[in-house]
């Protein structure tokens, strides 16, 4: 039956574009937000103005990286877009950009959030020049982390994201915001250390001097240094992901930050830790990792465990959704740690599908607590009489978080099973329980939130408005489409997942 | 007749036609019924409803092409069409490996999608009337919709992942519809009970499907069909296998001890429980087995494992019903009896006659729970207790009871005579004491126990109760009467066959190298006996209504579900939550207490943090970059005195 196979195969030829999209996708939220300092923002008027002149920056930035998905289409697995400029000649950095299958769709995804969470921040009022000015120097430091082929710019563009999320969360977010500022602070500062330290640690190390990832993919260490930069690199980026030690920095900061802000920390920058460990760990260091994988994998199911029983007796939605986060970056460790191809693929795939889940979540949380006046779950309920649309958008976000067939984050966790499963016949099994556990979690959830009879106490509660409607209404249609076709993404992740794998032998 | 004619040409459409392309429709039409109703007609409760059943109007001829097509050649799993390219990733070991959307459209297909057709449009004329203004009537004809695009996709699947799929659909149109009344609080329970059962059971059918692709790197139903018994795989993986998919359909379909959520499912709107019981998720498991049949095919324990499973199952499903006083729960109780009986058949190898099982089921099931919408909603109590003499009051509806019920215990000539008759011939061929001994059983006390609920709805005197009056009592009218009807016809019709060979409607849905089970006497005798006798016992036995004081401790443990439900609930109150409480309790006093010490040095314990809030932006970035640079050269003077150490 050859009914509909006029579809195209994704074999196009490669188009030419030219080679300073990636530049543009990196540089040109800095730029815009420099020009932002210069903007009055005395009164309402300007306002607005600095919102549609930042919305516009984001929708440049994705229309690069939409242009720039049209461009990479051809199927070698090796680095497009590859822009090399001298820069610190002296000591061996070079302005290196470049992307691949890998860190394409993750950059691709952050330009979609970063539209998201502009269209989001209409509720800042208050200084709402420095706020925005911060989101974008964000936007830069998640993409030039995306995009770096360098480990010297790696870590700057990793240390730039840190102090914007830190004054976001200081200035922009709820009661207990100084706390949880500071807390993500030590916590990133100990894990940018220990980047910073195993970088050093290779550069010097290494026969050449370089900190190009290409240049040093291949360079010979021996067996012990590279054991111990492979668990510093570790160190760093599980940090981020978070695990399970490490992880209330994640938590406190969902419950604090301002919805926007916990739309990009949930969405990308717990992200940036997967994609390090992937491109890093697996793709730099393969057999000293392979040498502590061991470890990893108990860190990796731990968390997962960890986070969906703490899921189960929170109370407070925004933390849950922080827990539900975290259980799905410990399946993107423990496909990391599998090495499989398949574990990888679906690493990738669920760190995007996950990234568009987690706004959808954050975003609907605020709005359920913003009508609630409460976050506490158990406050909460029968809202579904009250905001039908959210209601609705509501389920299909829970259903994509528990990775609900037909929806984004299935093809992800089912492929991270499919991979791991072979290599960890204890470990998968587990961690499989650990999703089922927050399925459960989020179905009751939606019990509690939206069924049963409506408190006395909520007032007059509207449903969701035109601006959060739309929010929401795209979010679920990306999930849908990743969801249904996932081949959209997943030829072009699998081969360069190969070739991560097949080179990284070190 | 037109069908036939058709069939009978010598280069008919029949011949040339493709039925996967009628049978995409057939899944495609309810999915834009769907979209359109919610881009377009939201607000408006007779469009909605107009365009839900002429799509569903359209599906149902599409269906019957596709039978028609494999009434005139019956193929086995060689109509096979894929369309969209849902997946390629790489293997294990470096081949291709690719997933496609598709659908199959071979007999066993056909006869479902038909059934899945037939039954959703005749359910949405019954809703039509049922259904009031205030009750979110566009809401619950879309989650039809969904529900019937997602059965269908289910029989069309063509492989184990796409079925995967569509399983998760249903479980999501199921979830959607037993909740359908979001402000009861029993609803919504019953709506998460069978959201959380059913996605266990997809785990451990998804589990079951990385098993088989990593055993034959392959899911396709069709190219799987021939290998399991090539010797690729032994007989305790092929078990293995045989289990979990039995999981993921067990949980479907209601079987002993994953039947929870059955009971919980009566809270849908009658026409939602009408169409998860006779044509619905319900069926979905039974389905997926008979599927799956080359599997358990080549797995004798697999098979002697549905033996045993759906012998329990429907031996407690019976005695459930028996001993049920809320009427829609009785009456779920007594599909999961038929289940419990479907999986049985297929076990013993009875594979044509547990599908036909399946097919004569669906119309009595919805017939049941049609007329006990109707009951209820004139009743406004779901307790037989309070019922009773509605004999008098609701004439229309107690005969297309009696028809149902007639039909639902095997009393010949309704439908479930002819398939329990094929399925105790099998019995007798294969001559399994114990397959007969439960078959029979079943049989007398299922009839006995829907006898019971009759007796008690339609006989006796009415109870009276405050604020009732039973003067106002009316009978279905209108739409719901004539979908009830259209159901009884289907009841007396559907399982008609000659006493001779296999004749039966559905006669070319078999399964090679599985032995056609031709009905002989004894069987057909023995059924009919049984369900008359069964329908005796009950009719004289539930006449008044006796105490009898040695069964009540019997029946507070068969009202309960046998605490099963129980236990699952303190596992989870006892083990889970205060496991939770603990980890929530270590994570702040101990986790988060540790970080807090690290983050408050940080912030120069806690004194600084008063003048954040007023600082200006341009300051605290100096500040701040100048604090990571001065990190930073610390961190290279450490990290080359270490370098120099090691080095």
């Amino acid at each position: 039956m050859t009914l509909l196979q006029a579809i195209p195969t994704t074999t196009a030829a490669p188009v030419q574009f030219p080679t300073l999209l990636l530049t543009g996708m990196v540089w040109v939220p800095a730029i815009a937000a420099i020009g932002l300092l210069f903007f009055p923002a005395r009164t309402d008027a300007h306002r607005d103005r600095i919102r549609s002149f930042v919305l516009a920056t984001t929708f440049v930035v994705l229309a690069l990286g939409v242009l720039m998905w049209y461009g990479f289409r051809d199927q070698s697995g090796a680095f497009a877009f590859e822009e090399t400029r001298g820069w610190l000649a002296g000591i061996g950095s070079s302005y290196h950009l470049g992307v691949d299958g890998v860190s394409m769709p993750l950059l691709l995804l952050s330009a979609f959030l970063f539209v998201f969470a502009a269209l989001a921040s209409s509720r800042v009022r208050e200084q709402s020049r420095d706020y925005f000015v911060l989101l974008l120097i964000l936007e830069t430091g998640v993409n030039g982390v995306f995009a770096s082929l360098d480990y010297l710019l790696f870590f700057l563009f990793w240390q730039l994201q840190a102090v914007p999320i830190f004054l976001l969360i200081a200035r922009f977010g709820g009661p207990r915001r100084l706390r949880a500022a500071w807390k993500f602070l030590a916590i990133d500062l100990a894990g940018s250390a220990l980047l910073l330290l195993a970088i050093l640690i290779l550069y010097f190390k290494a026969p050449v001097r370089s900190f190009d990832m290409v240049t040093l993919h291949d360079v010979a260490l021996p067996a012990t240094m590279a054991a111990l930069l492979t668990w510093l690199f570790f160190i760093a980026f599980a940090v981020k992901l978070p695990v399970l030690p490490f992880h209330t920095w994640f938590i406190d900061a969902q419950a604090q930050a301002p919805a926007p802000v916990a739309l990009v920390l949930a969405g990308l920058v717990v992200k940036l830790g997967g994609y390090g460990i992937i491109r890093v760990n697996l793709g730099e260091f393969q057999d000293a990792w392979h040498k502590i994988v061991g470890a990893v994998v108990v860190i990796a199911v731990v968390t997962v465990l960890w986070s969906a029983i703490a899921a189960l007796a929170q109370d407070d939605l925004r933390r849950l959704i922080g827990y539900v986060v975290m259980s799905h970056m410990g399946l993107v460790l423990l496909a990391a740690a599998s090495a499989a191809p398949v574990a990888v693929n679906g690493a990738v795939l669920l760190m995007v599908a996950d990234g568009l889940t987690a706004a959808l979540l954050v975003l609907l949380a605020a709005a359920i607590v913003e009508r609630a006046n409460t976050t506490s779950i158990a406050a909460m309920g029968g809202l579904s009489g009250r905001m039908g649309k959210g209601a609705v958008l509501w389920v299909l976000a829970a259903l994509a978080a528990i990775g609900f067939p037909g929806l984004a984050g299935f093809v992800g966790q089912l492929l991270i099973v499919l991979g791991a499963y072979p290599g960890h016949r204890l470990a998968t099994p587990l961690a499989l329980l650990g999703v089922l556990a927050v399925a459960g979690v989020m179905i009751l959830t939606v019990q509690r939130i939206l069924f049963g009879p409506l408190p006395e106490h909520h007032g007059r509660i509207r449903d969701l408005g035109t601006l959060e409607l739309v929010n929401g209404v795209g979010l679920v249609s990306l999930i849908v489409l990743l969801g249904v076709l996932p081949a959209t993404l997943m030829d072009s992740i699998n081969f360069s997942v190969i070739t991560l794998l097949t080179r990284g032998g070190g | 007749m037109t069908l036939a004619l058709l069939a009978a040409a010598p280069k008919g459409p029949l011949d040339t036609w493709s039925p996967t392309l009628f049978a995409l429709f057939a899944l495609l039409l309810p999915l834009i019924a769907l979209l359109v109703i919610v881009a377009f007609t939201i607000d408006s409760r007779r469009l909605s409803a107009a365009i839900a059943f002429i799509f569903t109007l359209a599906t149902v001829v599409c269906a019957l092409i596709v039978v028609a097509i494999e009434l005139a050649h019956p193929l086995h799993l060689e109509r096979n069409g894929t369309f969209l390219t849902f997946f390629t990733g790489q293997s294990g070991a470096a081949q291709q490996f690719t997933l496609q959307w598709g659908v199959l459209a071979d007999p066993l297909a056909a006869v479902m999608l038909l059934t899945v057709a037939l039954v959703s449009l005749l359910i949405q004329v019954y809703a039509l009337a049922s259904i009031r203004r205030e009750d979110g009537p566009v809401r619950f004809f879309s989650v039809l919709l969904l529900a019937t695009f997602a059965m269908i996709g289910v029989t069309l699947s063509t492989n184990y992942f796409e079925l995967l799929l569509f399983f998760g659909l249903t479980t999501l149109a199921s979830y959607l519809m037993i909740g359908h009344w979001w402000q009861r609080e029993e609803a919504t329970a019953a709506a998460s009970r069978a959201f959380i059962v059913s996605l266990i059971g997809d785990v451990g059918l998804l589990v079951g499907i990385a098993y088989i692709y990593f055993r034959f790197n392959e899911l396709n139903f069709q190219a799987l069909a021939g290998q399991y018994t090539g010797g690729k795989v032994g007989g305790n993986g092929l078990f293995i296998m045989s289990i979990l998919v039995f999981f993921g359909a067990a949980a479907k379909s209601a079987q002993f001890p994953l039947h929870v959520w059955l009971p919980g499912s009566a809270q849908a709107p009658a026409p939602a429980a009408a169409l998860i019981h006779s044509a619905g998720a319900a069926l979905c498991g039974v389905y997926l087995i008979a599927r799956a049949y080359a599997l358990f095919h080549a797995s004798p324990r697999g098979l002697a494992l549905l033996a045993i499973v759906g012998g329990v199952t429907a031996v407690l499903g019976v005695l459930f019903t028996l001993f049920q006083d809320n009427l829609k729960r009785a009456i779920a109780y007594s599909t999961m009896g038929e289940l419990g009986l479907m999986v049985l058949a297929l076990g013993i190898g009875a594979y044509g006659a547990g599908i036909f099982e399946v097919f004569t089921q669906a119309w009595p099931k919805a017939l049941l729970f049609a007329a006990a919408g109707v009951i209820i909603r004139e009743l406004r109590t779901e307790r037989m207790a309070e019922m009773g003499g509605l004999w008098r009051r609701m004439r229309f509806t107690g005969w297309v009871m009696v028809i149902a019920v007639a039909a639902a215990a095997g009393v010949p000539p309704f439908s479930s005579f002819w398939s329990k008759d094929a399925i105790l011939s099998k019995a007798l061929a294969i001559s399994s004491a114990p397959a007969i001994i439960v078959i029979v059983a079943v049989t007398l006390v299922g009839a006995i126990a829907l006898v019971r609920i009759f007796r008690l709805v339609f006989m006796g005197e009415t109870a009276r109760r405050r604020r009732f009056e039973p003067e106002r009592i009316r009978d279905a009218g209108g739409r719901a009467a004539v979908a009830m009807a259209i159901f009884a016809i289907a009841c007396v019709f559907a399982g008609l066959r000659g006493f001779r060979g296999r004749t039966d409607p559905i006669a070319f849905v078999t399964f090679p190298g599985v032995a056609v089970s031709n009905s002989h006497l004894v069987a057909a005798g023995t059924i009919a006996i049984t369900a008359i006798a069964g329908a005796a016992i009950g009719w004289v036995a539930f006449g008044r209504r006796w105490a009898l004081p040695g069964l009540e401790p019997i029946r507070g443990v068969l009202a309960e579900g046998f605490f099963v439900d129980r236990a699952y609930r303190l596992a989870a109150a006892g083990v889970l939550l205060p496991a939770s409480r603990a980890s929530g309790w270590v994570e702040t006093r101990i986790v988060d207490g540790a970080i807090d010490l690290v983050s408050d040095s940080v912030a120069f314990a806690g004194q600084p943090r008063r003048w954040l809030g007023d600082l200006r932006l341009r300051q605290l970035l100096i500040g701040l970059f100048a604090g990571v640079v001065a990190l930073a050269v610390i961190t290279i003077v450490l990290a080359g005195r270490l370098i120099g150490k090691t080095g």
